[in-house]
């Protein structure tokens, strides 16, 4: 990769840098009279080691820049940086080399492939660098979601919430700038949900982790350091700290 | 529910697309055949029509026995005959004519050699109601000594025009003609496909070695007496030994004899076909049960809002039922233009079929539609029948169900079908000449093998897989879990690659069983310097006047001929060979067990070991062989011999019992020995100054002998070959469904994969990687089977003269290797739709 010889841990970059940042994102859909901002001028910025929760109403566009954070999808105007690199421009094949090796990912649902085992769906991101697995690192981040017992188990032979659990592994396991959860709680009963959220918080607080998460889940955002608010396309409020009633508070304000 | 059928095909409908196209294939192969067939049939029926118009009767030497080996071959009987028939009252004209073999040079030297078709040297009638539609196109009808009319296929061949000299090699050797003019036979340019050179009546019978005999008399009516009246009346009036016919009759019997040899060639043709539909029905199979696997939720769905299973199965039969159709109306269409391309395969190895419109016949049309169709419901019958199955709470189900393992009766079933299969299989090669053994264990290993597939096809790939992946990496990894994921899929879809592989193979082993056999046969049953045969394998035999030249050759020392001809022991044809008894023994290795071949005279016959002692004869017993000219006749065996191999065939006469009993005076080999101390490539020079003379005979030695039979056995090879790799074809075409339908169902998964760093060419990769673990699959259980197939077949054939089994290990491995790289090939287009999945679309659609 092109990226500076330098590496994250090796040497760690300002404190002010962000580790990912929208600066003016538009993205629309359609053109002329019928164009849908979704996307409508986003400045944001999420600050390393910190877990933020993206909130927002349906529609709000919070799915939409998280995947043009991630560079799974491309804005109409404005910029995404992933540390001090811009995705601007990029072809598809340095953005996909950019999300297996500096991101990971969480989504709703079906985040493991059914024929590997929980521990090779943990290792894809390195088999496919064709890099060795840190068996240290590896084996901490198991013990962290409790799966040791089930690393040689299917997909199909796991619970939604254990199958969530091997999908934060996997999102850790390349140790990533930045960790994107899409909603990683919506498919779970809320005690599968609370113990992700738990892993999650961990992984920030004990391993430094950043952490970015789209949900419309209050107790879920709960859990983050700070809840960024979109509504329309825009961002219209942030909380710090924030609490269950806290979040409630803002999202009926916003709603008015 | 029709309404749902036909959305449900339009929404479906490259994949569709795709499995028609198997079917279509295997029933172009079905109705090609039949109108190629047809049509050979109808261009000899209206030859031999043609021919015969204008005359009633015809007037013939009296046959023992009539089938294909004895057609137009009469004994020839005294021109006095002519004047008998002609003063029969009721008799309006009446023609004798003789026939004979005549080979015309072209303008460079070469023989024109009609493959299969005989070289004809006639008589030219004079009467022109007679000549039935044989008229000259150009030019004057032959006459006198010097003048020769050429019919007009081969004057466009070869340029010919009236007033050119030719060169017209006879029995006794080549002469010197001149083209007075070109002959047409109706419309068509020559007699279904033979080459002819007509004389005036008297050169002809000079010339033909038939002088004051006559071959035929055609004889025509006055205006009001029905040929059968005629032919009453004429049949009073001949003498013993020839009888008369009508020419329906004669139309009858050659039609017939022809149908009798174009059966054998058309059922070979099915027997492809039939294979390339097999193959096609797999593919079939197997695509309605993904397409039902797949829609498992949509079916699902339509039983919960109320369709009974009944209408569920009929909607799968129904869309069957389509695609069979449309299939096989495309498929007949494609039917004439591969009936179109066989004639021009045919043409192009030497077997030339007359010109005619294509005979598209309403059999043909209502076969092809049912073979389509039939094999199409049939193959969807399982699918459909599982799709009943489908509960409603199928339709929740998120994640999907794994797949079904083997049933341990099909195991079971499948492992004693093999095992037996294996053990006849066994049997057929340890003891020779087992073949029907070879053929109930090659059924059963393969129906073993079908059975067995899937678990065949997991303990495959795992292997396999797991030494790709060392050279793949992770791509190849996930391929192989991918194929491990369904291994019913993945069985169905290489053993279809399978079937036409094995078939292959098994050509491949008997063919280069067959090269390594010449090679042994020539080694040990020949003594010969030098053979001549004739250079075309379908030509009838090389003029004997050369063996008499090649013996007055400095450094010769021996020159014996050999002659086939066909003749009925036992109520059977077989084929009675004639040699030289004085000479025989230099040239060649008979291996003589009792009695000895210089007692061989003309009353007498040596008969091989198996059939003298299948019939329990011994030196001193009477055997009676039946010649179609000259009927029953008895002869004493004057000895047995063991080695059949290099003459092929199980009786031995003398050249002059040949000729008695209407043999046509051609060598069919002329064996050579040179004289002690001869250097052998002076004596090769000095024998090619004869042989020039006779273009159509070739001289070999028994190095380049064996390699000119090679060789005709590698072109007999690559004809099976393509007509089997459109078998293969459709395998490959299963391969690329299959593919399809699977990147169609995991677009999620694909989705994810390009999430997490997947990149496009990893994503191809993985498609790639799953095509060749299939089409290795395929191609190794094929190769393995044709390997022993194609073993025991030729241990089975041992007594046909396969002495040696030969096993073509490299070409094996080529094969392999090709199936990896046309699995490569078949995965382009899945592949190439894989890596474009929309990451957004397949990750939202979570």
């Amino acid at each position: 990769m092109s990226a500076p010889s330098t590496t994250p841990l090796a040497s760690p970059p300002a404190q002010s840098q962000p580790a990912a940042a929208a600066v003016d994102a538009v993205k629309a859909y359609g053109t002329g009279e019928a164009a849908v901002r979704a996307l409508d001028g986003v400045t944001v910025a999420f600050e390393r080691g910190r877990f933020t929760a993206i909130m927002g109403p349906s529609g709000s566009g919070k799915s939409t820049l998280l995947h043009c954070l991630a560079g799974l999808d491309t804005l109409t105007s404005g910029e995404v940086r992933l540390g001090d690199r811009s995705l601007s421009g990029l072809k598809d094949k340095q953005l996909t080399l950019l999300r297996r090796d500096r991101m990971g990912f969480v989504f709703q649902a079906f985040n493991l492939l059914p024929t590997l085992t929980a521990a090779e769906n943990i290792r894809l991101p390195l088999d496919l660098a064709g890099q060795k697995v840190d068996q240290a690192w590896f084996d901490t981040v198991v013990a962290a979601v409790g799966l040791q017992a089930r690393l040689e188990h299917t997909p199909a032979q796991l619970s939604g919430g254990q199958q969530q659990r091997v999908a934060a592994a996997r999102a850790l396991v390349t140790r990533p700038e930045i960790v994107f959860a899409d909603e990683p709680t919506g498919a779970l009963d809320s005690r599968s949900g609370a113990d992700l959220l738990a892993f999650l918080r961990r992984a920030v607080d004990e391993f430094g982790q950043t952490i970015v998460m789209v949900t419309h889940d209050p107790v879920a955002a709960s859990h983050a350091d700070r809840v960024v608010f979109l509504a329309d396309g825009r961002i219209r409020d942030e909380l710090h700290a924030p609490t269950t009633d806290a979040v409630l508070d803002t999202m009926k304000r916003l709603g008015n | 529910m029709r309404k749902v059928i036909l959305k449900g095909l339009l929404a479906r409908k490259l994949r569709l697309a795709l499995t028609a196209v198997s079917i279509s294939l295997g029933v172009a192969f079905v109705s090609g055949t039949f109108v190629l067939g047809d049509t050979m049939t109808a261009t000899f029926d209206q030859l031999y029509e043609g021919l015969t118009e204008g005359t009633d009767v015809t007037v013939r030497g009296e046959s023992a026995f009539t089938d294909t080996t004895t057609l137009g071959n009469t004994k020839p009987f005294d021109t006095g005959v002519l004047d008998e028939v002609a003063a029969v009252d009721g008799v309006a004209a009446a023609e004798g004519s003789v026939t004979g073999y005549a080979l015309i040079l072209g303008k460079d030297g070469e023989p024109v050699q009609p493959g299969g078709a005989p070289t004809l040297g006639a008589s030219y009638p004079d009467v022109e109601e007679l000549s039935g539609g044989m008229s000259i196109r150009s030019g004057e009808a032959p006459a006198g000594p010097g003048e020769v009319v050429l019919d007009a296929a081969t004057a466009e061949k070869t340029g010919y025009a009236p007033g050119d000299p030719v060169t017209v090699l006879f029995a006794d050797g080549p002469r010197e003609f001149t083209v007075s003019g070109v002959l047409g036979f109706g419309d068509a340019d020559n007699l279904a496909g033979a080459t002819m050179a007509a004389f005036d009546l008297r050169t002809a019978q000079q010339l033909l070695g038939k002088e004051g005999v006559y071959d035929s008399i055609a004889v025509r009516a006055d205006s009001g007496i029905s040929p059968e009246e005629l032919r009453d009346r004429v049949t009073a009036a001949l003498p013993a030994g020839l009888e008369a016919v009508t020419s329906d009759e004669v139309v009858a019997e050659s039609s017939e004899a022809v149908a009798d040899a174009l059966g054998f060639f058309t059922t070979a043709l099915l027997g492809f076909a039939a294979i390339s539909l097999l193959v096609g029905a797999l593919i079939i199979w197997n695509t309605f049960s993904i397409l039902v696997a797949q829609r498992t939720r949509e079916l699902a769905l339509l039983r919960a809002v109320g369709a009974s299973r009944r209408q569920v199965r009929t909607s799968v039969v129904v869309e069957a039922l389509v695609i069979g159709l449309v299939a096989a109306g495309v498929g007949l269409g494609l039917g004439v233009g591969v009936a179109a391309g066989l004639r021009a395969a045919l043409g192009a190895v030497g077997l030339e079929v007359p010109t005619t419109t294509l005979q598209v016949q309403p059999r043909t049309i209502v076969a092809a539609l049912l073979v389509g169709v039939v094999v199409t419901v049939l193959a969807a019958l399982l699918p459909a029948r599982q799709a009943t199955k489908v509960a409603p709470i199928a339709a929740l189900r998120s994640i999907d169900a794994p797949a079904r393992p083997m049933g341990r009766v099909r195991l079971v079933l499948g492992g004693v079908l093999t095992a037996l299969g294996a053990a006849a299989l066994a049997w057929a090669l340890i003891e020779e000449g087992q073949l029907q053994v070879a053929a109930v264990g090659m059924l059963l290993a393969l129906a073993g093998v079908l059975a067995l597939a899937p678990a065949i096809a997991v303990a495959v790939t795992t292997v396999l897989g797991g030494l790709l992946a060392r050279v793949g990496g992770t791509s190849a990894q996930l391929a192989r879990r991918n194929a491990l994921r369904n291994p019913r899929r993945t069985a169905s879809t290489a053993t279809a690659l399978m079937i036409g592989l094995a078939l292959v193979s098994t050509v491949t082993v008997v063919a280069s069983s067959m090269k390594a056999s010449v090679a042994e046969v020539i080694a040990d049953s020949s003594k010969a310097d030098f053979i001549l045969k004739a250079a075309s394998a379908t030509a009838p035999g090389i003029p004997a006047q050369l063996a008499e030249e090649l013996r007055a050759v400095d450094g010769v020392d021996t020159v014996t001929q050999m002659r086939f001809g066909p003749a009925q022991v036992d109520g059977a044809t077989t084929f009675v060979a004639a040699v030289d008894p004085a000479t025989v023994d230099a040239a060649a290795n008979l291996d003589v067990s009792s009695g000895a071949v210089t007692d061989l005279d003309d009353r007498s016959v040596l008969v091989s070991d198996d059939v003298a002692g299948a019939q329990g004869w011994a030196v001193g017993d009477t055997v009676e062989i039946v010649y179609a000219q000259t009927g029953a006749q008895q002869f004493t065996v004057a000895g047995t011999f063991g080695n059949t191999d290099l003459i092929g065939s199980d009786y031995l006469t003398t050249l002059a019992t040949h000729t008695a009993n209407g043999g046509a005076p051609l060598d069919i080999a002329v064996l050579l020995v040179a004289a002690e101390g001869t250097d052998l490539d002076t004596l090769r020079a000095g024998l090619e100054t004869v042989t020039a003379a006779y273009p159509n005979a070739q001289l070999d030695d028994a190095a380049s002998f064996t390699e000119s039979q090679a060789a005709t056995i590698d072109q007999l090879l690559a004809i099976v070959t393509m007509l089997l790799a459109l078998a293969v074809i459709i395998a490959l075409l299963g391969i690329v469904n299959t593919l399809a339908l699977s990147v169609f169902e995991r677009t999620r998964e694909l989705g994810l994969l390009r999430a997490v760093g997947t990149t496009r060419r990893q994503v191809r990769a993985v498609v790639r990687w799953e095509a060749v673990i299939v089409a290795v699959l395929g191609a190794l259980l094929g190769a393995v089977l044709g390997l022993a197939f194609g073993a025991a077949l030729t241990r089975g054939l041992a007594e046909e003269g396969l002495a040696v089994v030969e096993i073509p290990g490299g070409r094996l491995v080529v094969y392999v290797l090709a199936a990896a790289l046309a699995g490569v090939l078949a995965a382009i287009g899945p592949a190439r739709r894989a890596a474009k999945v929309d990451v957004l679309q397949a990750v939202a659609a979570a």
